[in-house]
């Protein structure tokens, strides 16, 4: 369950109401929903997902991520838990400039201290699905804009989330393996997953029906 | 450390820190800290041995040196300073007795007395008693020397013994304090150090930290790192500072009472140098001195690793 209740978010630490990036967020999404996140550039969308993934706290109102109330005094070993059960494409990416992109993909699951054999069990799989297996060695820079997107996907995904944020996740990928990648996104989502979208793909949007939350300078309207 | 097993998740941190620079301070600190241990001890086994010394030094004034003694057993026409030198002679601990002839006495009251000379003034005579080792002069023999003489005075070397203590513990307080400021200093640089292995892989701590390891994980991972490199660097000062701590503790063997040194003049640094190592490593240096030695590089490493670990963690705060 994702809730959130009049949530206020501003660069910096004095708030300028006129200026803030995110004004009164009210939204409840049920485990396992699927949201589109939709709005013009600007409006504040891979905010509100950085908000979800707590890279920055609220700086007002109340928010529960999955089950858990999060605010400016919960534990920090509470928060790091909690973000190894969330899957987050970013929008830049942020991939591991040190490491090949087999290692980018299993990171989440070294964190976890899984056994290795099945770690690479699992890396090879997304690495086929993701038409990634010759590249499995290349580290980052070497890779295409595409290339590393899909890298972004299957790291956000190895770890079967409970929450998967996708900040524009199809944007660099043909239409063909954006559908596929959206796909899979919604079959997670069956699975359990809560899962929300930011894109500027309206023929995605139209292809896969779903609620879709539309920010406009900040401010949230849901039309579901 | 993960040398055989490398972790992947990013950090690549033997590439991170000023590996180098790292060690070269710690091994300069940890060398600082060994040779300045070294002299605390060797000042500390030093005063313990002289205050031993003055321990048994013991005088004994005898006033009126030239009367008949009191006692009826001693009627044998003698003086007072022939029955005490007498009944010292019998007493058990006792090297050497010596009575100051007037010029040794003129000697030691010169500062009080000036030029005048002590001819004219009623003077005590003075022995010098010198003790075995541990040696004491019996209570019973003191109350002896008092009644054939009356007015005997036995002077114990107390206040000296105390002096010599203070100056000990004064020079042990030194060092102790110079060994601290030297650990903090050595904190201080390994913190910089941290720090700056931080800054370097700022992008790769922030997306771990993002993919939910915990602060605990990213401290523990630079803290392994920075305590290995710190380990290195107190064994690499420790090592360099055992051949003149060796030559030091052969040079103060005859005067600390261990075995006599070997030495002669005109011998070759590089023969005394053997010589030393040899005796050293056959146990020539006292055992606190090696135990302390073999800390050195344990010690660094536990300031290595927390201070790693407060600086990573203080850092890692700027992240939610
Ligand atoms: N750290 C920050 N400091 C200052 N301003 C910020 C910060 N983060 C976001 N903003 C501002 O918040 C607004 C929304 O940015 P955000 O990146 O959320 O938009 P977006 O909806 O994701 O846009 P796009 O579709 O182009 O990705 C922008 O005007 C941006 O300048
Ligand atoms: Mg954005």
């Amino acid at each position: 369950m994702i809730r959130l209740r009049d949530v206020t978010w501003h660069h910096g630490a004095l708030p300028n109401e006129g200026q803030a990036t995110l004004r009164n967020i009210s939204l409840a999404i049920p485990q396992g929903g699927f949201r589109w996140l939709l709005g013009p550039s600007g409006a504040g969308k891979s905010t509100l997902l950085r908000l979800l993934h707590m890279e920055a706290l609220p700086r007002s109102g109340d928010m529960e991520i999955l089950g858990t109330e999060i605010g400016s005094r919960s534990k920090r070993s509470t928060l790091a838990r909690l973000r190894q059960r969330i899957g987050m494409i970013h929008q830049d990416f942020r991939l591991m400039p040190t490491l090949s992109v087999a290692d980018n993909i299993a990171l989440p699951l070294r964190l976890q201290k899984r056994m290795e054999g099945e770690i690479s069990q699992e890396v090879d799989a997304l690495l086929d699905w993701l038409g990634l297996v010759e590249r499995k060695k290349a580290r980052p820079v070497e890779l295409s804009g595409g290339e590393q997107q899909r890298t972004a996907i299957a790291r956000a995904v190895i770890m079967r989330p409970s929450l998967l944020l996708a900040d524009e996740p199809t944007n660099a990928l043909e239409d063909s393996q954006a559908a596929r990648v959206i796909g899979m996104l919604r079959e997670l989502s069956d699975l359990g997953t809560t899962v929300i979208v930011a894109t500027h793909n309206d023929t995605l949007v139209q292809r896969f029906p779903a609620p879709a939350l539309q920010l406009r300078q900040g401010r949230l309207f849901a039309d579901e | 450390m993960n040398k055989h097993k490398r972790v992947r998740d990013g950090l690549a941190l033997s590439r991170a820190l000023p590996d180098r620079s790292l060690l070269t301070m710690v091994a300069a600190m940890s060398l600082l800290i060994a040779l300045t241990f070294t002299a605390a001890v060797g000042a500390q086994s030093l005063s313990e041995r002289w205050a031993r010394g003055a321990a048994n030094l013991i005088t004994v004034q005898v006033p009126d040196p030239d009367k008949t003694p009191v006692t009826d057993s001693h009627t044998t026409g003698g003086t007072r300073i022939e029955a005490v030198l007498g009944t010292l002679k019998t007493a058990p601990d006792i090297v050497q007795l010596h009575r100051l002839d007037e010029q040794e006495l003129d000697a030691l009251l010169k500062p009080w007395l000036g030029n005048t000379g002590t001819a004219a003034l009623p003077l005590p005579a003075v022995i010098e008693v010198d003790l075995t080792p541990g040696g004491v002069l019996s209570d019973d023999l003191v109350s002896t020397l008092t009644t054939i003489a009356p007015g005997t005075l036995v002077e114990k070397n107390d206040d000296w013994r105390s002096q010599l203590h203070t100056v000990a513990r004064s020079l042990l307080f030194c060092a102790g304090l110079a060994i601290a400021l030297v650990g903090t200093i050595g904190a201080a640089v390994i913190g910089m150090a941290t720090r700056l292995g931080l800054g370097s892989r700022r992008e790769s701590v922030t997306i771990l930290h993002e993919l939910g390891a915990s602060d605990g994980y990213v401290a523990r991972r630079f803290a392994s790192r920075v305590a290995f490199l710190s380990f290195l660097g107190g064994l690499a000062g420790t090592l360099v500072s055992l051949p003149p701590i060796a030559i030091l503790t052969h040079l103060m063997a005859p005067f600390s009472g261990n075995i006599p040194s070997t030495m002669q003049n005109g011998e070759s640094w590089l023969s005394i140098l053997k010589a030393s190592l040899i005796a050293f490593w056959q146990g020539a240096a006292p055992q606190s001195l090696l135990i302390g030695l073999g800390c050195i590089p344990f010690v660094v490493t536990l300031i290595g690793w927390f201070t790693a670990q407060v600086i990573v963690r203080v850092w890692l705060r700027r992240l939610p």
